[in-house]
């Protein structure tokens, strides 16, 4: 069974916010909701660098296991999801998550938050009518053999999303691409880790363990969408 | 040893779907909070370990190497995100949060109160309820004011709900929704939060309110002393003297008023996410409400139980203001020395 | 009936910011709104059906019309799969089969789909009575509009209504517009590509022939180094950092960035280099020089392709080490580092944008960044050339079909030949069109060859005394059609200029800065147009591939096209008959086709003439056959043509001429888009001949240098016959460009060679005021030491009808009380003067402030903390109040803002001047307040780039 996960290649990410305006396109969350952030390292430095974030569906996901509620599920696809009926807008999601993932619309007094809202990897939520649907929880494009917008936007194809499997292989590939001695490995050039020894070896190793949690659906656009 | 982990973190859908019965999740949680007990010793290797879990899970969704050291630090970048620590990439401390809270307070809670329970079943089974030594004389002393009693029953009553909402915002879902199904526990737990955040406020002021206006009393002194080391009455078989309050009831008064001011104190932090508090204040604010609260929640089943069937004659002094001569005689004698003038039929005033 | 603010469109003023406000509420709101005024009777009934239409939720279900369009917001020309349901577009899909994007997106065009919704869009006409908005019918607008024009007219000649058309219009409104302004009667008619690009196409023309980007985005994978000057794709051109990326990791392409700011392109590069802003000529030079001294330069391609090099060679030497770091700021190490990277990684590609081009120096800017090319013998290879990135979508084709207001569409100029060579092609009468042009001459010039007022200086054409300038009189009536008056320098003085108007006219989706930022209480005309997912037609990307939109949506509440508008004022001011005479109007509304194959009949010099409407949508409806490297045609109906035939695309659309991917490509025959250099400065100068030395595309049958093709050349080689009889008849005394049934042309290719002619491209350029590009310092530097070597030009009397300084401002030293460099540029999430996408709420949630970068250590020196307000404050005393952001992106004593922020004016929020709901979601102070004087000594540019200012806390 296929695992959805996302990960997003560092080397490529440039912070031009179109995955951010992609979700946006795709679920039409409101002003202040932004279910998906590009967050800059080092901003102006040498080392800078930037990566896309949002919920990252974690096979065992930190929101599932603090909710009060339970309103968490994970899909056959592992795409963690939530029910916003059930959602008493407590915040412990967003205490718990590594990522930041979980927002709430509104922080009022008497924890009034409204009802949480997260990333979905553009699989909609528990409603049976696709209206109600689209307008609780923004697309389903899973359901229609598509990958989040996101990633599919993905102006330099640095966030990648599908299976685990397919994510790992394309990535390996990159990083074999770059492990070159003259590669383009840039950022490890850069201070951030050990410039260019790395060995061939050790580059596909890491990949893999990049994609070990990562989780991916075999959709056969996710070749299309990350080769390159 | 993850089996208690697994189990909150399975889904309400995935529950249902596997079909465990209320009983059997019981009897493993039962087991795991055994195991866990067992392993307290060993908790610091436990820690690391998972800790590195935890590391890998976060760190196996980036790419980039270099990068993880620094994300890990909690370092804030630059994000045209407006929400609030968006910046910060990595949530550093939410994986400690989650593992205090549901490794140590969530069962530790479940000790506290089972264990309270546990005793005080006992002492009922064993000991039995104190009886009044003497027969009621009919003739009965004011103890507590309109005033006083509204304020107890006040913040009895929102305690007991306080209590019993964060009770099941808790471990409710452990065991609500199988038992009751899923609109019942919607429902439930939607107005859990609401009772929750919503009274949370109005118990606070009458605790303070409450506390305030009966510290007078509540000052120890040497017949407190006395009354402890008699064990109030346990040691020994003479009743201890005391006065208007005893030993216990004050300290029953000083944990209500530290634990009490803590759980009011972390709670309105929590209920009033409005002035920026950051994940890191929430988190601890959130420990410290659990772990005082469960605390309380546990002792305020010994003052509960004292105060109703524990012992004959007590709870009618804060149902009616009143109560007999033999009573006050028999806990508070020093206190009955000085009203005992006062006394009145009972009738006159019921 | 009057729209009082309160009563209008409530939805969208109470909320102006649209904050915590859901889309759902948001159009719930509008629908309710749109209801009342409904009642009141004054909204057309098309919104009110459009509006209600929104509001009702579409079933994911419903049945689906994909279109292919292309997004608007950039020149690398991403395609788009806009999914329509009843009328509504609900989806936006990535065209993953598109060869410029793969279905990548920066965050304009992943919201593309928001221009659907456009519910701060400018609703209806309005015109400003009294200081207040008021509607009125379209009639009534072109009406009124009209009749003043008249008066004016009348009054003081044609010259004096000013046509600032837009980068924004499709090909066919673009070329519709130059010819509707050559038919009202002046060359005051321009638009931005003045202030973007416009010393590149005079540096790079003049130099080899074409001014555009030579290569592709595509091309740029085969690239082994890329410099980008002045250029930060990561933010203005996303997409194509895919591209760049791509040369990066698969071919291991060294990338160089050289900017005075780190940027996000600069974060992903091998070196990156900061320069002092305006030093961009000493810093190639500086390159050279190592390249000269190591004999790095490619000799064989300069003997055989290059002339007035040694020129060059002695201009270069005086840039030691020791004055390039003295000048730019770099030192010895870095400058051989990267001189080496070029030469041992070649080929090579140049990127630059408006970092090198927005200076008083940018002519001299591009032509040496041209001559760094054709010292390293990277030009006319793949994965070399100067790959120019433009800006707006389509800023590349308005400024091929000439809305300029130095020449006519393809570059014709603006000579008697010229204007006979349009006219035929209109099938005017040339004196007709004569008779429409104010006849006196001023300076010996006669406006209708002379060219007009530039862009970047209308604020001075109206400002400036009558009698210095070349014309009748003051310009005293602006037509804004689509464009951002906030993206133009000196913008107080333009406040002062747009006071003095007699009549404003603003054609744009959206009111725009230009309706807020005066103090007029009437005189103004706000008329709603369509962007272009409301029309269909061509655009060109800045690979020079032409690309076909699809309508997506129908136009937005009372909003008209571009092209629909200009058929109304035609009608009303009397000349429509003339400038639809060869294209059909189908009610208001002229048909985009008929426009397409007009000027392909007339753009001979640059190849516009085979890319037929047919092929086009061929060519559109077949992405997925096109090479994602080579861009060419694999199988389907357009084998082997490159997509979107980048012009030149030689010939009748009959020849098949597939496109010209590379520039000057002589690896392949013309036929198949191989070129050489053009011959486009005479063959011989000084005695020493200027044609190409045994160079020549491959197939070609004159194995050398050669002129361009004429009537007589073909005679004198003896290919005349190969031309029918037909069209000997129209060849007959004509050249390639003027031939119109383009045998000429057809008969050159045919033999293999390039119809304008084989020649060298030039390294100096005698006709420019420096002949060998030299550096000179800012009008206001920082670096008044350097003055006595490196001062600027004389003041020019007249130049583009205008007196322009140069020395006088020089001479003046504002340094002491003004220390800091003032420098601007993009943002990802905007465009240009932003009030398209500070109106879309899904990108102005990312960018809800202007702000100015500041080092930390002018900062601290400064006290100012991150966050704070401040105010910068131009040499010229305009200032504006914006937020401090501390950052090491910028160097000490440099201070950077971006320049799409409008809405508010020295510290005063115009947001309550805007027609009621029509304001966009963000405003902020407009970067060009606070922006001084400085233009191009060839082109009139604007400098942005290099100013001083002071900054103090607010």
């Amino acid at each position: 069974m296929a695992k959805m996960k996302f990960l997003c290649d560092s080397e490529r990410c440039i912070e031009c916010n179109g995955c951010v305006t992609a979700c946006k396109n795709a679920n039409e969350t409101e002003w202040g909701i932004q279910r998906r952030r590009v967050v800059t390292l080092d901003d102006g430095e040498p080392t800078e660098t930037s990566i896309s974030v949002a919920c990252m569906h974690c096979t065992d996901a930190p929101c599932m296991a603090v909710c009060p509620t339970d309103c968490f599920y994970q899909t056959d696809d592992g795409i963690v999801l939530h029910d916003k009926d059930l959602c008493i807008g407590c915040g412990y999601c967003l205490f718990a998550c590594p990522f930041g993932a979980p927002q709430f619309p509104t922080e009022g007094a008497f924890g009034e938050r409204g009802k949480m809202d997260k990333c979905t990897f553009c699989a909609g939520g528990p409603e049976e009518d696709p209206i109600v649907e689209k307008e609780k929880y923004g697309a389903n494009r899973i359901k229609e053999g598509k990958l989040p917008l996101c990633a599919e936007m993905c102006s330099t194809k640095a966030l990648l999303a599908g299976d685990a499997q397919v994510v790992s292989d394309i990535f390996r590939e990159r990083v074999v691409y770059r492990g070159h001695k003259d590669g383009a490995w840039s950022s490890l050039e850069g201070g951030a880790a050990t410039p260019g020894q790395m060995s061939q070896e050790e580059m596909a190793a890491r990949a893999e363990a990049f994609a070990t949690d990562a989780t991916f659906a075999s959709n056969t656009k996710g070749d299309i969408i990350a080769k390159a | 040893m993850n089996t208690y982990t697994t189990q909150t973190g399975s889904t309400l859908r995935g529950a249902r779907s596997t079909g465990i019965s209320p009983v059997q999740r019981l009897k493993m949680v039962a087991i795991s909070l055994l195991a866990l007990l067992c392993l307290t010793l060993s908790s610091t290797l436990w820690a690391s370990t998972e800790a590195s879990d935890a590391e890998n899970r976060v760190k196996g969704n980036f790419a980039g190497a270099g990068y993880w050291r620094e994300v890990s630090d909690g370092t804030e970048g630059y994000t045209t995100s407006k929400g609030r620590e968006h910046g910060k990439l990595i949530n550093v401390s939410g994986e400690t949060w989650r593992d205090w809270r549901n490794r140590w307070v969530s069962p530790g809670g479940l000790y506290a109160i089972g264990g309270s329970l546990g005793l005080l079943t006992l002492v009922y089974l064993l000991i039995g309820p104190l009886k009044l030594d003497k027969p009621r004389t009919g003739k009965v002393v004011e103890r507590w004011k309109r005033f006083d009693r509204t304020m107890h029953w006040f913040v009895a009553i929102t305690f007991l709900i306080l209590g019993f909402s964060g009770f099941l915002i808790m471990y409710g879902k452990h065991f609500v929704p199988d038992l009751f199904g899923y609109t019942f526990w919607k429902n439930l737990i939607a107005f859990c939060k609401l009772a929750h955040n919503y009274i949370g406020p109005i118990f606070s002021l009458g605790l303070i309110v409450m506390l305030i206006s009966w510290m007078k009393h509540n000052f120890f002194n040497k017949v407190d002393l006395k009354w402890f080391l008699q064990g109030g009455g346990i040691i020994g078989n003479k009743h201890p003297s005391a006065g208007f309050l005893n030993g216990g009831e004050k300290g029953w008064y000083w944990l209500l008023f530290f634990g009490g001011l803590t759980v009011v104190g972390s709670g309105l932090v929590l209920d009033f996410p409005i002035f920026g508090q950051l994940r890191d204040t929430m988190q601890w604010a959130n420990l410290i409400h659990g772990v005082s609260s469960l605390l309380l929640l546990a002792a305020s089943f010994g003052h509960i139980y004292i105060g109703t069937i524990g012992s004959e004659g007590a709870l009618e002094g804060m149902k009616t203001g009143y109560v007999d001569e033999t009573w006050a005689k028999q806990h508070h004698d020093l206190w009955y020395e000085e009203v005992k003038d006062q006394a009145v039929d009972e009738k006159e005033v019921r | 009936m009057k729209l009082t603010k309160k009563t209008a469109t409530g939805a969208g003023k109470t909320d102006s910011k649209g904050l915590g406000l859901s889309r759902r509420t948001f159009l719930k709101n509008t629908g309710i709104t749109t209801g009342g005024l409904a009642a009141a009777g004054f909204m057309g009934n098309g919104m009110i059906r459009k509006a209600e239409a929104k509001t009702e939720a579409i079933s994911p279900n419903a049945p689906k019309e994909v279109k292919r369009t292309i997004c608007s917001h950039c020149s690398v020309g991403c395609g788009v799969y806009a999914e329509v349901q009843n009328g509504v577009w609900t989806y936006q899909e990535p065209a993953f089969d598109h060869p410029f994007n793969r279905g990548a997106h920066c965050a304009k065009g992943a919201s593309l789909r928001e221009h659907g919704h456009g519910e701060r869009r400018l609703k209806y006409p309005m015109k400003l009575v009294n200081g207040k908005w008021q509607k009125v019918s379209w009639e009534t607008a072109i009406d009124e509009i009209g009749d003043k024009m008249q008066q004016i007219r009348a009054e003081s000649g044609p010259d004096s209504v000013y046509w600032l058309g837009s980068a924004k219009h499709n090909n066919e409104q673009a070329y519709l517009f130059r010819k509707f302004a050559a038919h009202w009667g002046t060359n005051n008619v321009d638009h931005q590509a003045r202030i973007c690009h416009s010393t590149t196409v005079a540096g790079v023309a003049n130099t080899w022939g074409y001014g555009a980007m030579t290569n592709s985005f595509n091309d740029m994978h085969n690239c082994k180094s890329v410099i980008l000057i002045g250029s930060n794709p990561s933010e203005a051109h996303p997409v194509a950092m895919q591209h760049i990326l791509l040369a990066k990791e698969r071919n291991k392409a060294q990338i160089i960035v050289v900017d005075p700011r780190f940027t996000r392109t600069a974060a992903k590069a091998n070196e990156y280099v900061r320069i002092r802003p305006g030093t961009d000529v000493a810093y190639v030079w500086g390159l050279l020089w190592h390249i000269f001294e190591n004999g790095w330069e490619d000799k064989e391609f300069i003997r055989q392709r290059v002339y007035g090099m040694d020129e060059v060679r002695a201009e270069v030497a005086k840039w030691t080490p020791a004055e390039v770091e003295n000048v730019t700021g770099v030192g010895e190490a870095q400058m051989r580092k990267v001189a080496k990277m070029l030469a041992t990684n070649r080929p090579g590609s140049v990127v630059w944008c408006m970092g090198g081009t927005q200076h008083t120096t940018g002519n001299n800017n591009t032509r040496a960044y041209c001559i760094l090319m054709l010292a390293l013998g990277n030009m006319g290879v793949s994965g070399g050339g100067a790959n120019i990135f433009r800006g707006h979508d389509n800023v590349q084709g308005a400024t091929d079909l000439g809305v300029l207001s130095h020449t006519l569409p393809g570059y014709y100029g603006l000579s008697g030949g010229a204007w006979k060579h349009w006219a035929g092609v209109w099938g005017v009468d040339l004196e007709w069109l004569k008779g429409r042009f104010d006849p006196a001459q001023y300076r010996g010039k006669q406006p209708m060859n002379n060219a007009g007022i530039p862009v970047s200086r209308w604020v001075d054409g109206v400002l400036e005394n009558k009698d210095k300038i070349d014309q009748k009189d003051n310009i005293r009536a602006m037509v804004y059609w689509g464009h951002a008056v906030n993206s133009q320098t000196r913008g107080v003085e333009m406040k002062k200029a747009m006071e003095k108007l007699d009549m404003m006219v603003i054609v744009d989706p959206y009111p725009t800065h230009a309706a807020v930022m005066h103090d007029r209480k009437d005189g103004v005309y706000l008329l709603p147009a369509c962007t272009q997912f409301e029309t269909y037609g061509s655009v060109t990307a800045s690979n020079r591939s032409i690309q076909w939109r699809d309508q997506v949506i129908e136009p937005l509440f009372e909003s008209k096209t571009d092209h629909e508008i200009m058929y109304r004022f035609a009608k009303k001011l009397g000349f429509a008959d003339q400038l639809f005479k060869n294209i059909k109007v189908e009610g208001n509304i002229p048909v985009i086709e008929d426009i397409t194959r007009e000027f392909n009949s007339g753009m001979w010099t640059i190849g516009y003439t085979a890319q037929s409407p047919e092929r086009l949508k061929a060519h559109q409806q077949n992405w997925h056959t096109f090479d994602f490297d080579t861009l060419k045609a694999d199988g389907g109906p357009a084998n082997g043509d490159f997509y979107g035939m980048p012009w030149p695309c030689w010939g009748t659309p009959e020849m098949k001429h597939p496109g010209t991917p590379l520039l000057y490509d002589t690896s392949k025959p013309v036929a198949e888009g191989g070129l050489n250099f053009r011959a486009r400065f005479g063959v011989e100068r000084d005695g020493v001949s200027l044609l190409a030395e045994d160079s020549y595309p491959v197939g070609a049958d004159i194995k050398d240098g050669h002129p361009e093709f004429t009537d007589k050349l073909l005679k004198q080689l003896g290919w005349w016959d190969d031309l029918t009889a037909e069209e000997k008849k129209a060849a007959e005394g004509k050249n390639w460009k003027t031939d119109l049934s383009g045998g000429i042309q057809r008969v050159a290719i045919k033999h293999g060679c390039a119809p304008f002619g084989n020649a060298k491209a030039r390294a100096v350029v005698w006709t420019f005021p420096d002949k060998v590009p030299l550096h000179r310092e800012p009008l206001y530097t920082p670096r008044r030491d350097l003055l006595s070597k490196y001062a600027t030009w004389k003041d020019v009397e007249s130049h583009y009808r205008l007196p322009t300084l140069y020395e006088s401002i020089q001479k003046q030293d504002f340094s002491k009380e003004y220390p800091i460099i003032l420098t601007s540029g993009r943002l990802v999430e905007y465009e240009g003067g932003g009030e398209e996408t500070r109106s879309n709420p899904w990108l102005a949630e990312l960018q809800q402030e202007m702000f100015a970068e500041i080092n930390p250590y002018d900062a601290n020196n400064l006290n100012v903390r991150d966050g704070a307000d401040i105010w910068v404050e131009g040499a010229e005393g305009g200032r504006i109040k914006v937020k401090a952001m501390v950052t090491r992106r910028v160097d000490r004593g440099v201070v950077f803002i971006p320049f799409h922020f409008g809405g508010k004016f020295q510290g005063k929020d115009l947001t309550d001047k805007y027609p009621q709901g029509s304001a966009p979601y963000v405003v902020g102070e407009a970067a060009n307040t606070a922006t001084t004087y400085g233009y191009d000594s060839v082109t009139q540019m604007q400098e942005t780039k290099v100013t001083l200012c002071k900054v103090t806390p607010a």
